[in-house]
């Protein structure tokens, strides 16, 4: 498809679902009233690893507004619910108590403080285990196992070529361990849910969530019913990042369960400290890195381990652990190649999915590592990304040869400019400043890691107006706007006249989860197929109407109208109603269906995912030597994304990536105390970055399109966090001639380094 | 007791129980919605009201003290259909995601641009920094402010 031939796609658009958010009219999960509506509050453990022996309930029970406390026997289902295989995670706790923010029994009171009210009064008898506090102690050969099958969630490794023997012929190698902290999603609509049970026994739930189909299948595996009694509708949902799939699933099991128990409608909505404390967080992660290389600058081979802190439950720790795993060598074409990568039990919050998987952590190590290699080879970081660099035809550290869309070093060579324009600045008594670059690599899709199937219907009606439906959920990513923008350029209309809807269970196929950056890959393919169904339709109509053959129709500005001839032209909503009248079918469900992945999960050898995203990333920055404050004068971020649908959008993917990236790189970190306890799970303590500490990010594009996506579209939702926090390290390194290992790297840290020089 | 107040150009009388939140009123008994409660302790902004002009977090004010005064939410900011040139800038920078922090965001900027109608780049850095996003990187909020107050700017010298 030629770029310049496309009318909506590639056009800058504004949010097809922008002005119910700025007139505050968009309708949150908890913004919904039903009447009889009773809210939920969670009672919760406290103590990170115990017993529980019993719960004193009288006092709740009897106080002000409180309906009923929700226990484990209440749920008539297996009080079981996972993301993933091994399912290991207990809603409400029955007997062994797994980490502190483990909810055990849900308060149902007459308003949301009321029943937080009541929560306060119930007493636990816990009889505490010495709680297993990090991966080292849990790993330990006599350690108490957190689960029946021991400390070690998953483990995998990667096998390609012979690292050991390739690293003992290299010429030079660098080693080193890096370490990252736990963070924490803060978006800023904590979770909320909105159980209605209905007479014909049914339950529909109103959800803030990233997955619907994934709650619908926890909720009536826990009320016991067939899945076809549970509609899960997804309301506006305020961010998400990968966080509202595990919890939202949690709190809508209680909802449900509750509201069927009691016939009325049942909310729960999180305060702050329990989003923080009772959902998943992004793994803090220990890798141990090391790279071989020749004297010209090839790499020969890179050898990693990687252990991921999955807390209490698996979540979505095994994918985490493949995509670590799978991502760890970075854009680079390396022969050999072994990692292990493992997630361990351990008795903290959980942890899971959060925008980049895995990958930001293994970025930070992999792009760290290439620039020690390159200073020991005293060459310029870039010059060594550039030889070691992916091409279209090479292989990846998975053996994956694509032939096309592999636009990586066309983003070493954007930031390549983008560094030559920098002007020189020397250090001075007050000021040092420094540079750094890094790369990244991240996989579109859910390739192999599990099925990658999305369901989108496209409906015209008789006006010409298009109603369009997608399995994937919108979470403030622009994904409604750029189905609308693929709806309107298959049928040649004005972005004007495409309706696009929130999920609902009851009206779309099950599209499995909104994660992996493939809404715009493989949702946009869903709902262009969908769309071109209609078209074939409308073209149909149109060539009777306008007495020519099907191949000489265009749809175009709302019209239908003959090639050679432009100005013969009929408004499709006439069209619409001819082909309506003559039964010609204007609705269709589609499916995107990714390639079937030729993978072996032993060796992590094979066919993975439909397309990668590369980026290249550059941060400049300025640290004041007295106050050890560290400014970025200068970010630049280049990324391939295929085809661009939305330029607003994407840079806003790329920006706001960036800061959380910058968060993981600098100010975020959750902060344990000895006892097993989080120490900061509010906006005061935990240093979401504000207004002051945003970075000047400067997006560039590189467009290589993939054959797997609309219009060649690949995706961005993920990768600049990798980026942002990965050049970020490498700049703090240049500017201080100090490698910090441990993200974050802190004003503090850097500070406390600069006072011990001196 | 019984509390009167302007209400988006709106006289309002309720009664309002002792302790109860000026968001929970706002939002439960005047349908409010807009008024997003984020963190419930005035950290984040998302509750953010304008009281007599000033913005405040409502999650951490007394409905009592709304007795007397002049308030707004975002949902008295348009006018009908008509978006304030604030809305339509958000729109067009793409200032806007998830739309949570957004009601906060654009009353934190409209307070100030009725005091400071050519805010520097510190100045609205300043005047929001008590609004968290998460989405944005915030880089397109500061420049749909800069925007919309070259607009307003506009508008006077027309009228």
């Amino acid at each position: 498809m030629n770029k310049n031939t496309l009318k909506v796609v590639g056009k800058t658009v504004r949010k097809v679902d922008g002005v119910e958010l700025v007139t505050g009219k968009a309708k949150f999960s908890g913004d919904l009233r039903f009447p009889g509506m009773v809210y939920g509050f969670a009672f919760r453990a406290g103590v990170p690893a115990g017993k529980l022996k019993s719960l004193d309930l009288e006092a709740a029970r009897k106080s002000t507004g409180v309906v009923d406390v929700l226990l484990p026997e209440d749920i008539p289902g297996p009080n079981i619910m996972g993301i993933l295989p091994p399912f290991d995670q207990q809603i409400l706790a029955e007997e062994e108590i797994r980490y502190a923010g483990e909810s055990l029994a849900l308060v149902l009171a007459e308003t949301h403080a009321l029943a937080k009210e009541a929560s306060e009064k119930i007493k636990a008898e816990i009889e505490p285990l010495p709680p297993l506090l990090s991966v080292e102690e849990a790993l330990a050969p006599e350690a108490r196992k957190i689960h029946p099958e021991g400390n070690i969630t998953f483990s995998k490794k990667l096998i390609k070529g012979n690292a050991d023997k390739a690293l003992a012929g290299a010429d030079v190698t660098v080693s080193n361990i890096y370490t990252t902290s736990f963070q924490d999603h803060a978006y800023l609509e904590p979770e909320t849910v909105c159980a209605v049970p209905s007479g014909d026994g049914r339950v529909t739930l109103y959800a803030s969530c990233q997955s619907p189909f994934h709650i619908r299948g926890h909720v009536s595996a826990n009320l016991n019913v067939p899945a076809s009694r549970v509609k899960v509708i997804q309301a506006y949902t305020g961010g998400s990042f990968g966080g509202k799939d595990d919890v939202a699933a949690e709190i809508g099991i209680l909802a449900s369960v509750a509201a069927v128990k009691l016939g009325r409608p049942v909310m729960i909505r999180h305060e702050r400290e329990e989003s923080i404390i009772g959902s998943n967080l992004r793994h803090a992660a220990r890798i141990k890195y090391t790279t071989g290389a020749m004297k010209n600058g090839r790499i020969v081979a890179k050898k990693i381990n990687i252990i991921l802190d999955g807390g209490a439950y698996a979540s979505e720790s095994p994918f985490v652990v493949m995509k670590a795993l799978i991502h760890s060598a970075g854009p680079y074409n390396i022969d050999n190649i072994f990692v292990e990568s493992t997630a361990v039990y351990t008795n903290k919050t959980y942890t899971g999915a959060f925008r980049g998987f895995g990958v930001p952590q293994v970025t930070f190590a992999s792009e760290s590592q290439m620039d020690e290699l390159a200073e020991t080879l005293n060459m310029d970081p870039l010059k060594l990304r550039e030889i070691n660099g992916l091409k279209a035809g090479d292989k990846t550290a998975t053996s994956q040869v694509y032939d096309q869309s592999v636009g990586f070093l066309e983003t070493v060579a954007q930031i390549r400019e983008a560094r030559e324009s920098i002007a020189e600045v020397r250090n001075d008594n007050r000021y040092l400043y420094g540079t750094g670059t890094a790369s990244v690599i991240q996989g579109i899709s859910n390739g192999a890691e599990g099925v990658d199937v999305v369901g989108a219907s496209v409906q015209m009606s008789q006006d010409g107006s298009v109603l369009v439906g997608c399995g994937l959920t919108e979470l403030g990513q622009g994904s409604r706007t750029v189905f609308a923008q693929i709806a309107a350029e298959v049928l040649g209309l004005d972005l004007s006249r495409v309706t696009v809807r929130q999920v609902d269970t009851d009206a779309v196929h099950d599209s499995g989860p909104t994660v992996a950056s493939r809404s715009t890959a493989v949702g946009g393919m869903a709902v262009k197929k969908a769309a071109e169904k209609v078209r074939e339709s409308l073209v149909k109509m149109a060539s009777l109407m306008l007495e020519t053959g099907e191949e000489g129709v265009d749809l175009q500005d709302g019209f239908a109208l003959l090639k050679e001839n432009p100005e013969a032209r009929i408004p499709v909503d006439q069209v619409a109603a001819a082909a309506y009248w003559s039964g010609f079918p204007l609705m269709n469900m589609a499916f995107s269906k990714a390639p079937p992945a030729d993978y072996d999960h032993e060796t992590h050898q094979g066919n993975i995912y439909i397309a990668y995203n590369f980026g290249t990333h550059l941060m400049r920055i300025r640290i004041d030597k007295l106050t050890g404050k560290t400014e970025v004068l200068k970010h630049t971020a280049s990324h391939d994304l295929g085809r661009v649908v939305n330029p607003l959008g994407a840079e806003g993917q790329v920006e706001g990536a960036s800061l959380i990236g910058f968060g993981l790189g600098h100010m975020e970190k959750i902060l344990y105390s000895d006892q097993g306890i989080i120490q900061n799970p509010n906006f005061a303590d935990y240093a979401v970055p504000s207004i002051k500490d945003r970075i000047p990010t400067e997006t560039l594009f590189v467009e290589d399109p993939t054959p797997n996506g609309p219009y060649g579209a690949k995706g961005v939702g993920e990768p600049p966090v990798a980026g942002a926090c990965a050049a970020f390290a490498n700049a703090v390194a240049d500017a201080a001639g100090h490698r910090f290992t441990s993200l974050p790297i802190s004003r503090e840290d850097i500070l406390r380094y600069l006072r011990e020089k001196e | 007791m019984k509390i009167e107040f302007q209400c988006n150009g709106k006289k309002v009388a309720v009664e309002a129980d002792p302790g109860e939140r000026a968001l929970d009123l706002l939002r439960d008994r005047l349908g409010l919605t807009g008024v997003k409660e984020g963190c419930g302790k005035g950290e984040c902004g998302a509750c953010t009201i304008l009281l007599n002009g000033k913005p405040v977090n409502s999650c951490i004010l007394t409905a009592a003290k709304l007795n007397g005064t002049e308030i707004e939410t975002i949902e008295g900011v348009s006018r009908g259909d008509k978006l304030h040139p604030l809305q339509e800038s958000f729109l067009e920078e793409g200032a806007v995601q998830c739309g949570f922090c957004t009601p906060g965001m654009i009353l934190s900027a409209k307070s100030l641009l009725s005091n400071q109608p050519k805010p520097s780049v510190r100045e609205i850095e300043e005047a929001l920094s008590g609004n968290i996003c998460r989405c944005t990187g915030y880089g397109k909020i500061v420049t749909a402010v800069q925007k919309a107050a070259e607009k307003m700017q506009k508008q006077e010298d027309h009228e």
